[in-house]
């Protein structure tokens, strides 16, 4: 595949310190991005422009990630920090304000996710403390609180949402009947677990645990349904390994790993395309690849992209085979 | 945070890193008696599985010892090779050995454990430890300054680091460095710690204050500054922490103070470096920030001295603790909930009776409350690591966005002179190059209208003949003279008949009435008595070899019965299809087919029939009435449906030749209908080729996405998944209609299929970053959403071209989903009203809108594009829902694309950047303006109207401030949307169900209860199909509450 990875904007966050997460809104107008220096700032990058908009001030610690919520509800964005707390920011006639605070955890809030809009404004909240809150927005300046306690012990550092879509709805679903909107997402944590939750008769319940890393999960990943019977999702971890983990069964009851790669330093964060159909990795030493998977089911790393800017790929065909 | 608990006066060593899972070896320790004065003692190892949430810790084998231990670690040496796969474990023995266990072994319950043993030592051995990076080195340290280094691939005879220190005293620790692997420091209770340069195998630096205060109790190198050390005092009197760095050895460098008796133990963080852990006899762990001597953190922990303590090399949030008091605990240093801890020790006594009811008195026990802790009590909050620990802060990561495009932090520094820019880069992804070219070069097409070109390079190009054959006849659709070129290409060229008839002719006449001058010429004359073919020259380009070049072409078309050449029925069908009524009539009467003759010299007009009827009384008659009659009577429904579909390309060029243009088009439906349902794959594919021919779109893509098909089963993620082969196809053909039937004749219906394929099209330009092109065929496609579109919810101030596309991908991603039932009217409906008609199958399919720009048309431009659902027309006159007047105003605000060509992008129209957006989140609340055609609420759900009218009024009646009362008044009006909606009967049996509780509650007076299963109904149902009402109920049950009636 011919591949290209262009800079089209660099934008100077002017940040005091480390930056951990940067978001571009559903749009791809926008840019929020946080940081160790405590503040989460957001930019207007239209046209390669970086025009701040907000400087958010409200958390008293370093500040992990951001997630923006969907438009239908406005322009609302997510913030989890070392501070032990979540704060959901909302602009309102132009100016950003707190909506929410929620301090509800005993340790750092390590993870944001927000729910697929048909859901309303839902947000997971993973945290060191090892729990993982569910805060439903319910009108009025009301949030109800759902926490699932020792989701994964030492603590939960990512979460993500399944797609709203049943997979394979279209091939399955007897006509006439509504569609099996089930809440679910995916966690990752420091007991190496991935694990899957699901919503039943309003309470949240373990649906899976995935074993396969031999240490801390540090991402995962659902990705974007494209309408095929199958969920995949992406974990990666401390130990270097990235899975692809897939559950083509339409009861969601069986999950098969594959191994994409195993990456010599820790892998960070792993990002889904909107497409759903290439995964951005980010490792340790600032390294970021892209994958691919053939047409015969193999993933293929397709570049190499070194601040922003594409390159021909350095991991070989023999890399890549090895477990 | 307590996770794990082992009931053992025990020392312990982690597993090395590379150890998974992680274990925790023990040791009973020496120097400690219990009540029982038992000197027996054991190693035993335990899994860390922190999956499992109870405290025990799994045990996973045990060894009995004759001594008790003073020192254990734990060494990778082996574990990359065969020789020890969980590696070496090296013990201190109170009798002075040095003791190497293979915890495999150990692990597997064999009896040969120990690997080999030293007693080299005179005394206990008290400090151990292995090199960072020679596995296979171990230092050991006792009494009387013995220090040994030892190899373990060659055990036999260790090395000492220099000459022993004098005067001779006894060693407490022992540390290797964690940069210079030659480099070992040691410590004594004295409080003189002596650094070895086992290169030089000599002392080269002694570090102490000279206070004689110090009682080393611990020794631990920096893991990054290679010159720093720190050394702890067991020293009630100075219970210090003394921080070291070789380069200034005269002193201290930074004393850290906090613990109030002796520090027996500490560890520093090979995870963090800012990270340092202490125990003392003050019963305190503390975690320090060695290079700012601040106490970054308290561990809530035991009652008693902990003596030794540990970080998990694997987990670096891990930490073991021994205490005196007999248990080794494991924690989290990140705190989080100990009640959950007391809970599970609560349950574990609890289970400890073996069920509820231990006593059987038929009363289960009481739940157990946990008394208090008697020591100062953890506080029930205890407050995290000051500083988050470097391990969990993410220096890196790239995301990807709408578009294509990756967002990659950028934390290093551009050069490492200067201090750390942190960047953020935005990058398009382009991983379809040769997609995008295609794409814009039938872009370029369609904006510059050159068809012919673009046809005739797809002909060139063609791999097969099929596909050159599909581009001949889309291309014929830019020439002027349409069918005759169609004609052309299925085999029946006017003028090549004509000569053919001729030749015939020429041979009958010689054949019939003998030889004849026709003034052709003697070599002609002679050529047609040897009764060959005729070669009639140059200037009439008419030969065998052309011939050979049209059946190529037919056979190419893919029909292998064509045979029409050479006999007379066949010259007279040519005739007759190019409309040779003269030359039809001729071969007629040639033929002796005299009736056929008149009749078609009938049609052939009056002049004709005066001659044909000359010729009738010395000819005879013959067959092919079909086609005659047909000519005649110009009805053509009859061959069409009974001809033969191997020789289908007959009827067409007759229907090419006679139709009247109203009729044209439906005639080549039929036979490509004929076509397509045969059972030869061959024709089937054919029949695209009549649905060209009669402009039919639709039929053309359904035929064209079947054969595809045929190949291609579902696309797996990460394949361009609709063709651009067919999309370039479908697109030309699509022009080419709207070019011929410019003038407002037969339109064209657009489909579900053709949507779905310009969708997907259009989605995966997008995610290639190809936004404005996506744009101008999403136009295209989401004019046609069908009649009960609803508004979609658009914050103003957003591009519209942006939002659009992105629609795109939202519809394709809901598209195979079925959706039924009222939804939240934000953008799914396109793809639910789609997937609804789909399922609903033909005999209820209600064609949508025509297209009459096929996807040139401007967005918004289509009246089909804004039908208002009755619920946002309510809730746009709802002055305080401005928000869902966007999409309408935002649609219209459109500007009609400049000469309506789809490469116009739409992107230009952007709001600025920090417009308001309104409160999208408010709810639907709607305040009808007319309660005309209202059906009534069912008879069964009537009691919630009542209920919740009667609680309104009571509340009315009782409140006092006008306020209130408003609020009251307001929300008997907007429950209004709430009985439309039990009217309609969309409302889920959960959430009706749930009504019926809060009314019963109500008439209970139990308005606490009410307000539960209110937040249970929001929490559980989808917030779109409650929020009209539910906040209002909300309001009503809390001022029902408030003012207790």
């Amino acid at each position: 595949t011919v591949m290209q990875v262009s800079v089209i904007n660099t934008v100077d966050t002017s940040h005091e310190d480390m930056i951990h997460d940067a978001q571009m809104d559903y749009y791809g107008t926008r840019l929020a991005t946080c940081s160790s220096d405590r503040t989460v700032k957001i930019f207007d990058v239209r046209n390669g422009g970086q025009i701040l908009v907000a400087d958010l001030r409200g958390h008293e610690g370093p500040v992990w990630q951001v997630a923006w919520a969907h438009p239908m509800y406005g322009n609302i964005l997510a913030s989890c920090s070392y501070d032990r707390k979540v704060i959901v920011w909302k602009e309102e006639n132009g100016s950003w304000d707190k909506m929410y605070e929620y301090t509800g955890h005993e340790s750092s809030m390590n993870s944001v996710c927000w729910g697929p809009y048909d859901f309303g404004l839902i947000l997971a909240c993973g945290s060191s403390d090892g729990a993982i809150s569910l805060l439903t927005f319910t009108g009025e300046q009301q949030w109800d609180v759902k926490k699932i306690s020792n989701a994964h012990t030492i603590g939960c550092n990512a979460v993500s949402w399944a797609p709203a879509v049943v997979p394979g709805s279209l091939v399955d679903q007897p006509s006439g009947q509504k569609p099996n909107y089930v809440k679910r997402f995916v966690s990752g944590g420091c007991d190496n677990l991935v694990k899957l939750w699901k919503e039943e008769d309003g309470q949240w319940k373990e649906d899976q645990k995935l074993e396969a890393h031999s240490d801390w999960v540090r991402d995962v990943g659902w990705a974007p349904s494209i309408g095929l019977p199958t969920s995949t999702i992406a974990s990666c971890s401390q130990d270097g390994r990235v899975f692809i983990w897939t559950c083509e069964d339409p009861t969601g009851n069986t999950w098969t790993p594959k191994l994409l790669h195993k990456f010599v330093d820790v892998v960070w964060h792993v990002s889904w395309s909107i497409t759903g159909n290439i995964l951005a990795v980010s490792g340790g030493d600032n390294k970021v690849t892209l994958w691919k998977e053939s047409m015969d089911g193999q993933w293929a790393c397709i570049s190499d992209v070194s601040k922003g800017q594409g390159a021909v790929s350095s991991i070989t065909d023999t890399q890549q085979s090895e477990q | 945070m307590k996770l794990k608990e082992i009931n053992r006066t025990a020392i312990q060593s982690w597993s090395p890193s590379q150890q998974h899972p992680i274990y925790l070896a023990t040791g009973t320790s020496a120097q400690q008696l219990d009540a029982s004065f038992s000197t027996n003692a054991c190693l035993e190892i335990f899994e860390l599985d922190l999956a499992d949430t109870s405290l025990d810790m799994k045990s996973c084998g045990t060894f009995s010892s004759s001594h008790r231990f003073h020192k254990l670690v734990w060494s990778p040496h082996g574990m990359d090779g065969a020789g020890h796969p969980n590696g070496v474990l090296i013990a201190g023995g109170e009798n002075g050995d040095v003791i190497l266990y293979d915890p495999a072994k150990i692990m597997a319950g064999d009896d040969d454990v120990i690997i080999t043993q030293s007693d080299k030592h005179t005394g206990p051995v008290r400090a151990l430890d292995v090199n960072p990076f020679q596995a296979n080195l171990v230092a050991s340290a006792g009494n009387e300054s013995e220090i040994y280094i030892w190899d373990l691939n060659n055990f036999g005879s260790p090395m000492t680091p220099g000459p022993k220190t004098q005067p001779l005293e006894d060693i407490s620790c022992v540390a290797w460095n964690r940069q210079v692997q030659h480099i070992l420091a040691s410590a004594s209770p004295s409080g003189r710690a002596s650094v070895w340069d086992l290169r030089k195998n000599d002392l080269i630096i002694k570090v102490s204050d000279h206070s004689n205060r110090m009682h080393c109790s611990g020794l631990a190198w920096n893991p990054e500054v290679a010159t720093q050390l720190v050394l702890s005092s067991e020293d009630d009197r100075m219970p210090v922490i003394q921080m070291w760095d070789l380069r200034f050895a005269t002193s201290p460098l930074k004393i850290l103070e906090n613990h109030t008796r002796g520090v027996l133990a500490m560890d520093w963080s090979l995870a963090d470096p800012e990270l340092l852990l202490s125990c003392g006899k003050d019963n305190r762990i503390l975690c320090w920030n060695p290079n700012t001597a601040e106490v970054l953190y308290e561990l809530p922990t035991s009652t008693q001295w902990c003596f030794d303590i540990k970080w998990c090399p694997r987990n670096p949030a891990v930490l073991s603790a021994a205490a005196f008091d007999g248990n080794i605990g494991i924690y989290s240093i990140m705190g989080g909930s100990s009640q959950a801890q007391n809970q599970r020790q609560a349950d574990q006594i609890t289970n400890s009776f073996g069920n509820m009811d231990p006593f059987g008195t038929g009363q289960a026990l009481p739940p157990l409350q946990m008394p208090q802790a008697p020591c100062p009590a953890p506080p029930a909050m205890v407050n995290p690591l000051k500083k988050p620990p470097k391990w969990i802060r993410r220096p890196v990561g790239a995301s990807f966005a709408f578009g294509g495009k990756l967002v990659t932090l950028d934390n290093a520094p551009s050069n490492p002179q200067q201090p750390a820019k942190h960047v953020v880069h935005v990058s398009q992804v382009v991983t379809e190059t040769a997609f995008l070219e295609r794409s814009d070069l039938l872009q370029a097409t369609l904006s510059n209208g050159n068809f012919v070109d673009f046809c005739q390079e797809k002909i060139a190009a063609a791999q097969d003949g099929f596909e050159r054959t599909v581009w001949s006849f889309l291309k014929v659709n830019f020439d002027s003279d349409v069918r005759g070129q169609y004609l052309d290409l299925l085999g029946y060229k006017k003028e090549e008949l004509a000569l053919k008839v001729l030749k015939k002719h020429l041979k009958f006449k010689m054949f019939v009435s003998g030889p004849v001058d026709l003034g052709l010429g003697e070599e002609l004359d002679q050529e047609l008595e040897e009764g060959e073919d005729v070669d009639l020259g140059d200037e009439e380009d008419f030969n065998l070899e052309e011939e050979e070049e049209e059946e190529i072409l037919l056979q190419e078309v893919g029909c292998t019965n064509w045979c029409l050449y050479l006999d007379v029925d066949g010259l007279i069908t040519q005739a007759l299809l190019t409309g040779d009524f003269e030359g039809a009539v001729d071969l007629c009467i040639l033929d002796n087919r005299m009736a056929d003759s008149i009749i078609l010299a009938i049609a052939g007009g009056s002049e004709l029939l005066e001659k044909t009827q000359k010729k009738y009384f010395s000819k005879t008659h013959t067959k092919l009435t079909k086609l005659i009659s047909a000519v005649v009577m110009k009805d053509w429904t009859d061959i069409l449906t009974s001809c033969d579909l191997a020789n289908w390309k007959e009827p067409l060029a007759a229907v090419m030749t006679y139709a009247r243009p109203d009729e044209f088009s439906a005639f080549c439906d039929l036979l490509g209908g004929r076509l397509e349902v045969s059972q030869d794959a061959v024709l089937q594919a054919q029949a695209s080729l009549c649905y060209i021919c009669a402009g039919n779109v639709e039929k053309v893509v359904s035929c064209w996405t079947r054969a595809q098909a045929g190949y291609s089963p579902p696309l797996p993620p990460g394949t361009s998944s609709p063709s651009l082969d067919l999309v370039e196809k479908v697109v030309v053909l699509r022009r080419a209609v709207e070019q011929a039937r410019r003038g407002g004749a037969a339109p064209t219906a657009s489909s579900v299929l053709l949507e779905e394929m310009m969708g997907q099209y259009a989605g995966l330009l997008a995610s290639q970053g190809s936004l404005a092109t996506a744009l101008a065929y999403l136009s295209g496609s989401t004019n046609q959403v069908g009649p009960a579109r609803r508004p979609e919810v658009q914050p103003r101030g957003l591009a519209q071209g942006c939002w659009r596309s992105r629609c795109v991908i939202e519809i394709n991603n809901l598209w195979r989903s079925v959706v039924v039932g009222p939804q939240n009217g934000w953008n799914d409906p396109p793809a639910l009203n789609r997937a609804g008609t789909k399922k609903k199958g033909l005999e209820n399919y209600t064609p949508p809108a025509p297209i009459t720009a096929p996807i040139m048309g401007p967005p918004g431009s289509d009246p089909q594009a804004q039908p208002m659902s009755p619920v946002s027309l309510q809730g746009s006159m709802d002055p305080g829902q401005g928000a869902f007047q966007g999409p309408f105003s935002g649609r219209q605000q459109l500007p009609p694309s400049s000469g309506g060509h789809p490469a116009m992008p739409q992107t230009s129209v952007e709001g600025p950047p920090g417009a308001p957006t309104g409160d999208h989140i408010q709810p639907m609340q709607s305040i009808p303006a007319e309660k005309i055609l209202k059906k009534p609420i069912p008879e069964e759900h009537v009691v919630l109207k009542t209920t919740f009218e009667g609680v309104i009024q009571k509340c009315l009646a009782v409140a006092s401030d006008p306020q209130t009362k408003r609020k009251l008044d307001d929300a008997s009006k907007r429950l209004e949307a709430l009985y439309d909606k039990l009217r309609e009967q969309s409302l889920s049996p959960a959430i009706v169900g749930g009504l019926h509780n809060i009314a019963r509650s109500i008439e209970s007076r139990a308005y606490t209860d009410g307000l539960n299963i209110h937040t249970h109904i929001v929490s559980s149902s989808n917030f779109s199909e409650t929020s009209a009402f539910m906040p209002v109920l909300k309001v009503v049950l809390t001022q029902a509450n408030k003012l207790g009636v």
